[in-house]
């Protein structure tokens, strides 16, 4: 029986079967429509699928025509230094020649300026070398290029911040204490989201990238959507963009809401609406990878979710497709083979607008 | 990644006009075929040669919208997003600041 | 057929509900019915991974899995008698260190791990995050049977293979469950540094880990 090259979700290498990797297909795509509650996938579109995991050749890529924009979370700080995420440790490696690296040779379609600790409150602390940093920086970049960071607000609990730690209360059994805690960190956030915003707004910053959204659970990303949309209504013309954690809205308060609605357990097709609301331009979508199952798996259940996500949304959606979303594999190299073949998934079934 | 991203599925940025496919997604909230079709017909050509490398060169160099390689008298940065503004008929917020710090 | 599926059914329905006056109310008509109180426990139980993976999952809420082990934490008080009678161990003894590793100050995940742990009846040693290596050691030759280290970042993960090796260094290896997991971990990585159970989510690591307690 022929069998195929293909990888896990932690990114070995593995041999299936036509079969074996039809079945992961199924039962990945069911996986996530009943996860997030949405259509599933026709058999032709995982025909499909089934067709770009079994291809081939070693670079799988789109037809000319379907290509689709790039945006770049963590700026070109992963040049400079390995904070966890795979980057290379290139020790002279300046932000502003990253910017250009990324614009001239790596063909990026839009940037960021991203502070070396990556997350709203340091960058609070440094905005006015970052603004002054930005000025100088978008005189030489041709491209969209942002400001952003990751709202982060485990940064506001103990022992970082003023606030206690809700899980830590959650186990003593202190639930409205946990919930109030919850409340105080989600409207320093959003506060300070506020101030980031009004200072790069002075030296003319075309936007913000909203990194990692809700990695805290409900109440950051409720902070952070009040967040943004008082930064829409004090600009108008920024450019915003709000890539999210993961796939689901964590409920870590339960109670959290925007829009009159609770965002705790929300999965990208509802959070798309609420960041619409908020005034954002681009949403970065994210469906989780399960490194236990196979490719076939995941990108099948990645277009799912991403697809109904991209049909409900009014503005352009890039899905998240690095380390361990979007269909890639959960590793520090993720295999070249796999990207394009998870992009090709997306851009062809779930109709992306970027990446 | 970001290579593998690129050579695969992206539109080629400034090589290209994916930078100015995107911009259009930024300021309008324009979806990929949307935001192509209207980039297409402010250059006046066809949206499947958005990513013809050599032809949008040319159109690049011509309105001095910046190419990607050393080429002199050929705008980057400031000077290009002013003409790119002027293309795709929109206001970039960091020029408009630029512009306001000029002395009369 | 035990002659209790409707007890075992109002159970789950009581615990998935989330809702702890009714918890205890179908503990209550269960054991007045006269199903065992183990079977009881061991019905909630099932129940409660059940919960785990419905927070997972975004359909039901951390307040909501707190309130259902609320639930189960007044059913060993109700049933507390008979299970003492019935010379019945307790879960709580096998106690469980968890920690994010030194270096790396991510602990949501490791947060929603503990609780998840300490819902299934583990008696559970959060360190918190950025936990000097030293300290997992303490806390297992303190009697902590279980250790549970986490990690966000591909530069810190490496710092549970020098965890392991100080529990070898110091004989403790064969007296704890080493337990991996964090964004960057997987099965791979867990076999490759030798720790003993990989958990993709806290309801996998917790189900794992409950297997290996019996």
């Amino acid at each position: 029986m022929e069998d195929y090259i293909t990888r896990m979700g932690d990114g070995r290498r593995v041999r299936m079967t036509k079969e074996q990797i039809m079945s992961d297909i199924v039962a990945g795509m069911a996986d996530g429509a009943d996860a997030a509650q949405v259509p599933e996938l026709s058999q032709d579109e995982m025909e499909r699928i089934y067709e770009i995991v079994c291809d081939k050749s070693k670079i799988t890529s789109i037809e000319p025509g379907r290509e689709v924009c790039l945006s770049k979370d963590a700026g070109a700080i992963k040049f400079n230094q390995d904070n966890g995420g795979s980057g290379n440790a290139i020790p002279c490696m300046g932000r502003l020649e990253g910017l250009l690296v990324y614009e001239r040779s790596l063909t990026f379609d839009s940037m960021e300026l991203a502070w070396m600790d990556y997350s709203i409150k340091p960058v609070k602390a440094v905005i006015n070398c970052e603004t002054s940093n930005y000025e100088q920086m978008a005189m030489l970049t041709t491209l969209p290029l942002v400001m952003g960071a990751m709202p982060n607000m485990g940064l506001y609990y103990a022992p970082d911040g003023p606030y206690a730690n809700p899980t830590d209360l959650m186990r003593e059994f202190k639930i409205e204490e946990s919930m109030a805690a919850s409340e105080a960190a989600a409207e320093h956030l959003t506060r300070d989201i506020g101030y980031v915003c009004q200072e790069i707004d002075k030296v003319g910053c075309e936007g913000f990238n909203f990194d990692t959204v809700a990695s805290a659970g409900d109440a950051e990303f409720v902070a952070t959507l009040k967040g943004m949309e008082n930064y829409r209504k004090s600009n108008p013309n920024a450019y915003i963009e709000c890539g999210m954690s993961a796939e689901t809205v964590l409920g870590i308060h339960g109670g959290m809401e925007y829009d009159g609605k609770v965002v705790a357990g929300m999965y990208p097709h509802e959070q798309v609406k609420l960041c619409e609301k908020a005034g954002v331009n681009i949403f970065g979508s994210v469906v989780n990878t399960n490194t236990s199952k196979s490719f076939a798996w995941n990108a099948a259940r990645s277009a799912v979710i991403t697809k109904e996500c991209v049909k409900v949304a009014n503005i352009p959606v890039h899905a998240n497709m690095g380390m361990g979303v979007g269909g890639i594999p959960m590793c520090e190299l993720p295999p070249t083979d796999i990207t394009g073949r998870a992009a090709k998934i997306l851009i062809e079934i779930a109709n992306i607008d970027g990446i | 990644m970001a290579v593998a991203h690129g050579l695969c599925s992206g539109m080629g940025g400034m090589r290209t006009t994916g930078d100015l496919v995107c911009r259009m997604q930024f300021a309008k909230n324009m979806k990929i075929d949307a935001a192509k079709k209207y980039v297409a017909d402010k250059l006046e050509i066809d949206p499947f040669q958005l990513t013809e490398e050599n032809f949008i060169r040319d159109i690049r160099d011509k309105e001095g919208l910046g190419v990607v390689t050393g080429q002199p008298n050929s705008p980057k940065g400031l000077p290009a997003k002013m003409n790119i503004e002027k293309v795709l008929g929109i206001t970039i917020s960091n020029c408009e600041h630029y512009r306001n710090q000029l002395k009369k | 057929m035990t002659g209790f599926e409707a007890h075992e059914e109002a159970l789950k329905k009581a615990i998935v509900g989330c809702k702890v006056p009714e918890i205890k109310k179908a503990v209550d008509e269960a054991h007045a019915a006269g199903m065992p109180a183990t079977d009881i426990i061991n019905t909630m139980g099932a129940a409660m991974s059940d919960v785990g993976v419905m927070f997972e999952r975004g359909k039901l809420f951390l307040p909501h899995v707190l309130s259902a082990a609320a639930g189960m934490k007044s059913a060993m008080d109700i049933l507390g008698p008979e299970l003492e009678k019935n010379k019945v161990q307790d879960a709580k003894q096998a106690s469980v260190v968890m920690g994010t590793v030194e270096g790396d100050v991510h602990d949501i995940g490791k947060s929603i791990c503990s609780t998840m742990l300490q819902c299934a009846g583990f008696e559970v040693h959060d360190l918190g995050r950025d936990v000097p290596s030293q300290n997992f050691i303490d806390e297992v030759k303190g009697g902590c049977t279980y250790l549970g280290m986490s990690a966000l970042m591909t530069t810190t993960m490496a710092v549970m293979k020098d965890v392991i090796e100080m529990l070898k260094n110091d004989n403790l290896r064969d007296s704890v469950t080493v337990m991996v997991g964090g964004a960057p971990v997987t099965q791979a990585y867990c076999d490759k540094i030798g720790a003993d159970l990989y958990g993709e989510s806290a309801s996998e690591t917790t189900e794992k880990a409950k297997a290996i307690r019996g």
